[in-house]
């Protein structure tokens, strides 16, 4: 059908300045339904920005966006939440003091009525919690257990499992890798594989690149604002995407072949 | 090498002791502050006669339904991360308008429902500084205080408005119901409420979420600064209350009332366990914390000490509870 060629997001000439910083410089960005997108660049590149644009968080100067084929534009989170699409943010997800039921649920408790005044349904919120979490393999013993208390790669399941429970066609995921000890970053890898399968579109900001090998149907560079190169998985390698990043032939010791052609600029 | 081929396992007994460091953390200043309390009686009770007297015991009840009512809402206040010092002042402009009002001709409920509207449209403008405005409590609060005052001070030239011993009025300070003295049943019902508010009501989460990470609460869909504005319009409400009940009891409205009352309710609830970085607070802890700082009060003049002893002690207590408060929860302040 027309639907599996139509693509789920589509953004193009997205451009962003910050005072003299031209931050986004006519970027682009496609997506299609259930793809996982990693995009990658070096510190600054502007992959924060454009994924920040998608959701709603930052206004382009210029650009389009367009949702299942439909022209969009937010200028709020709740619009691109609206247009089912969520982002997990590294550091800002959670509430350490409440518990793992609590931040699955903020802002959108379960309510129940005692005497007509409305109360926390506290039951069917960690009921509800731990069906959550289970149908997204995602282990944790208690959802009475405060997030504080949780390790990073648990904390950082929350935070997805979270977004997931909004029933997204887009997640985005900026660095949720990024503070992980490396047992913890198999358990988010999965999560990412389980909620793809869902047919949920994902776009993955990693700098573990070995990561993107895992979990990536495509890959995306950029470079100061701009997009340089575009590749599928199966098209490439470590060292390609590290000299598509660093924006040069990188000549790295274990290089044994030929590298490719940096991309063009797009 | 042992413990790596089955790293998972080691998860679940790790994560059960986490499940009971946690409820120490969590209960640690409730119980710690519980033991405080029951301490100071029994230093009392041994060292002076009157202490342990049903009369003396129903005495400190009565006088500290005040403090437990306005530390109750400070609760709130310091739970979002911010503080309220105009409660003292507050408590003093309501006492003198209360009296004021009565002199005036105005009939008693009438009277009460204006001042607790007064105290509501104070908290509202501070809280709207706050939250909306985004300057620090402690300076909106810190010129509150000072302006409040002067007003109280001003509408009284200084003296304190006697209200007439007859007008039902006064019953609300001096009346006793089941045995009980009105102003500790009222002082139990707005705990009570506040309890449930705090533990089991969407409004009470907001409140903690706002002080653990007022972005992720914001982001997820919470008007964060109208849960800010509430919270002040609870303490200017409730340090209303308090003025009426300080002005039923004495039977008159002083313009010098709650003088340094703030300190006794901030000491009140952060010796409760409340974090003064926001995030964590107990309404138990507040309501032990509260009837320590009574008790010390109580038990330092039945000790024949110096009056002047009471501020001496309590300025150390609080320096200390804020010392340990720091101690326990400066680490979990690290994730905002
Ligand atoms: N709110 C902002 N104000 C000013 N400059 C910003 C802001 N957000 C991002 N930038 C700048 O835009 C550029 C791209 O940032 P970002 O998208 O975060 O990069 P990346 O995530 O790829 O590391 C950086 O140079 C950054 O300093
Ligand atoms: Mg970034």
């Amino acid at each position: 059908m027309t639907d599996t060629d139509v693509s789920r997001v589509r953004m193009t000439g997205i451009s962003k300045r910050y005072g003299a910083l031209q931050s986004l410089d006519n970027a682009s960005l496609n997506l299609m339904p259930g793809e996982v997108l990693g995009l990658v660049g070096d510190n600054g590149a502007g992959k924060s920005t454009i994924s920040k644009v998608l959701s709603g968080a930052v206004i382009p100067d210029a650009g389009t966006i367009e949702i299942d084929g439909r022209p969009v534009s937010f200028t709020s989170p709740a619009e691109a939440r609206a247009a089912r699409i969520e982002m997990v943010y590294q550091d800002l997800a959670l509430c350490d003091t409440i518990d793992v039921a609590g931040n699955l649920f903020l802002g959108r408790e379960p309510k129940r009525r005692i005497a007509g005044v409305p109360m926390l349904d506290k039951k069917t919120m960690h009921e509800r919690a731990r069906d959550m979490l289970s149908n997204l393999g995602i282990v944790i013993p208690d959802t009475r257990m405060k997030v504080e208390n949780l390790s990073g790669g648990q904390r950082q399941s929350i935070a997805i499992g979270r977004a997931a429970s909004f029933n997204p066609s887009v997640l985005i995921m900026d660095e949720p890798t990024a503070a992980l000890a490396v047992a913890e970053v198999e358990a988010v890898l999965e999560l990412i594989r389980t909620v793809s399968k869902r047919g949920v579109s994902v776009i993955l900001i990693t700098h573990r690149l070995q990561d993107l090998f895992l979990v990536c149907d495509r890959i995306q560079v950029m470079y100061e604002g701009r997009n340089v190169a575009e590749r599928r998985i199966e098209d490439t390698n470590i060292e390609d995407v590290v000299n598509l990043i660093v924006g040069r032939k990188f000549t790295a010791r274990s290089a044994g072949h030929n590298h490719q052609e940096r991309g063009a600029p797009a | 090498m042992s413990s790596e081929p089955n790293a998972y396992s080691s998860h679940p007994p790790r994560l059960r002791d986490a499940t009971i460091l946690d409820k120490v953390v969590a209960n640690g200043g409730v119980m710690s502050i519980a033991l405080f309390f029951i301490v100071c009686c029994l230093f009392f009770a041994v060292t002076t006669d009157a202490f342990l007297t049903a009369p003396n015991l129903l005495n400190i009840i009565r006088q500290s339904a005040p403090l437990l009512i306005v530390a109750a809402a400070m609760t709130f206040v310091i739970t979002t991360g911010g503080i309220d010092l105009s409660v003292g002042s507050v408590l003093a402009l309501t006492a003198t308008l209360s009296a004021a009002a009565l002199q005036a001709g105005v009939p008693w409920p009438l009277a009460i429902l204006l001042m607790l509207a007064l105290g509501g449209v104070v908290g509202l403008v501070q809280g709207y500084f706050i939250a909306y405005e985004r300057i620090p409590a402690f300076i909106v609060t810190l010129a509150g205080l000072s302006v409040i005052r002067g007003f109280a001070l001003l509408i009284t030239g200084g003296y304190s408005i006697p209200i007439e011993p007859t007008s039902p009025f006064v019953t609300i300070g001096r009346a006793w119901v089941l045995g009980i003295p009105a102003p500790a049943l009222i002082a139990i019902v707005v705990l009570i409420v506040a309890y449930i508010a705090f533990n089991e009501t969407h409004f009470g989460r907001y409140v903690t979420g706002v002080g653990a990470n007022a972005e992720a609460t914001r982001r997820a869909g919470v008007n964060t600064r109208r849960i800010i504005l509430w919270v002040y319009i609870l303490s200017g409400t409730a340090s209303a209350a308090a003025g009426v009940i300080l002005s039923a009891r004495l039977g008159s409205g002083s313009s010098n009332a709650g003088q340094g009352f703030e300190l006794d309710v901030i000491a009140a609830v952060v010796l409760g366990g409340t974090s003064l970085f926001g995030g964590r607070g107990s309404l138990v802890g507040t309501i032990l914390g509260a009837l320590t700082v009574a008790v010390l009060a109580n038990g330092l003049i039945l000790s024949h000490l110096s009056p002047f002893f009471t501020p001496i002690v309590t300025g150390f207590i609080i320096l200390v509870a804020i010392w340990l408060n720091f101690r326990l929860f400066k680490d979990g302040a690290r994730g905002r």
